[in-house]
């Protein structure tokens, strides 16, 4: 069965989490990245509520699946940062809420 | 209050090579074809990780996968191909180009609304007896009357209280000659991560005009896509 747009959303806020604790070390960025974790995590469980149970668009769970794997790979925290800033945007744009 | 051309200082003659790098050039015009989909996925890849181009065609699937169209996905390939030619390039060289796109990128959009010839790069602004700014304006538009400045960033970190002091003071001193002066920052990141980052600034914004990945085209005088 395919999956629903808001366990694919979810998938992408714990992305979130991983990406946060991989730019842990940029003290001076600290407040930073937890503001963009609560505003894009709030953004993205907003579409999440907004479309619970409705079936994701063809190809978004691998695109998903994808964006967490990259969001792993980033070792670099100055990247992290610029990767919280974008990855949810993408992921947003794979489940079809474009610039939300 | 009038512009000049920047101090041709070891910085300046170190990106000067990199906006004279054909690649920049290509990267900016086929950025100013694209709509908010293509140029996230320049953001994307030119951050990433990964240089393999599947991986991004995975992750985009807006651009690349069943439903887009020939057009779409030859459009999306090209902006990929140069995305990943930046990315490449190694930490420091692809953080100097990202920033070299974004502002050769703002004088290809400004074309669209202003003559080109009124469009400049690296330029100071001179107010009577006001110190002048260290740092250039990377685009401006000099048209009497109607002046514009563009600071142009690659991320949102960039937005800082230098930035946007010299901004307000710019627009300040413009209105104390009896100028007009239009003072953009032009970010190429989400707006949401740019009013996060924003929000915690305590110089002055009030008046100021940011542009941001989904508002782009607003420099062209066309709607967002």
């Amino acid at each position: 069965m395919p999956p629903s747009v808001d366990s694919l959303l979810l998938r992408a806020i714990n992305s979130l989490d991983v990406l946060a604790g991989t730019a842990a070390p940029i003290e001076d960025e600290w407040q930073y990245v937890r503001d963009l974790v609560t505003v894009w995590g709030g953004a993205l469980r907003a579409v999440a509520d907004a479309r619970v149970g409705q079936v994701a668009p063809p190809a978004a769970e691998a695109a998903i699946d994808r964006l967490a794997a990259e969001a792993a790979s980033v070792v670099d925290p100055h990247r992290a940062i610029d990767w919280l800033s974008t990855m949810p945007a993408v992921a947003l744009l794979a489940v079809g809420a474009g610039s939300q | 209050m009038r512009f000049q051309n920047a101090a041709t200082d070891g910085r300046a003659i170190v990106y000067a090579a990199i906006q004279a790098d054909p690649l920049v050039e290509r990267a900016a015009r086929l950025l100013a074809d694209a709509g908010y989909p293509e140029r996230l996925l320049a953001r994307a890849a030119m951050n990433g990780q990964t240089l393999d181009p599947d991986a991004w065609r995975t992750m985009f699937p807006t651009l690349f996968g069943p439903d887009s169209d020939d057009e779409t996905r030859a459009r999306a390939n090209a902006v990929l191909a140069v995305s990943l030619d930046v990315a490449g390039r190694g930490e420091q060289v692809r953080s100097q180009f990202r920033g070299a796109i974004v502002g050769a990128l703002t004088e290809r959009l400004l074309e669209r609304r202003v003559p080109a010839t009124a469009i400049r790069r690296e330029r100071r602004i001179l107010f009577d007896g006001i110190a002048t700014e260290i740092h250039p304006y990377d685009v401006t538009v000099e048209v009497p009357g109607a002046a514009e400045a563009y600071d142009c960033k690659w991320g949102a970190r960039g937005i800082g209280a230098d930035v946007l002091n010299q901004l307000d003071d710019a627009r300040r001193h413009a209105v104390d000659e009896g100028e007009r002066l239009t003072a953009v920052l032009v970010i190429f990141d989400a707006g949401r991560t740019c009013q996060t980052r924003l929000a915690r600034q305590t110089a002055p914004r009030q008046g100021l005009r940011m542009v941001t990945l989904e508002t782009l085209d607003r420099m062209a005088g066309t709607a967002k896509r």
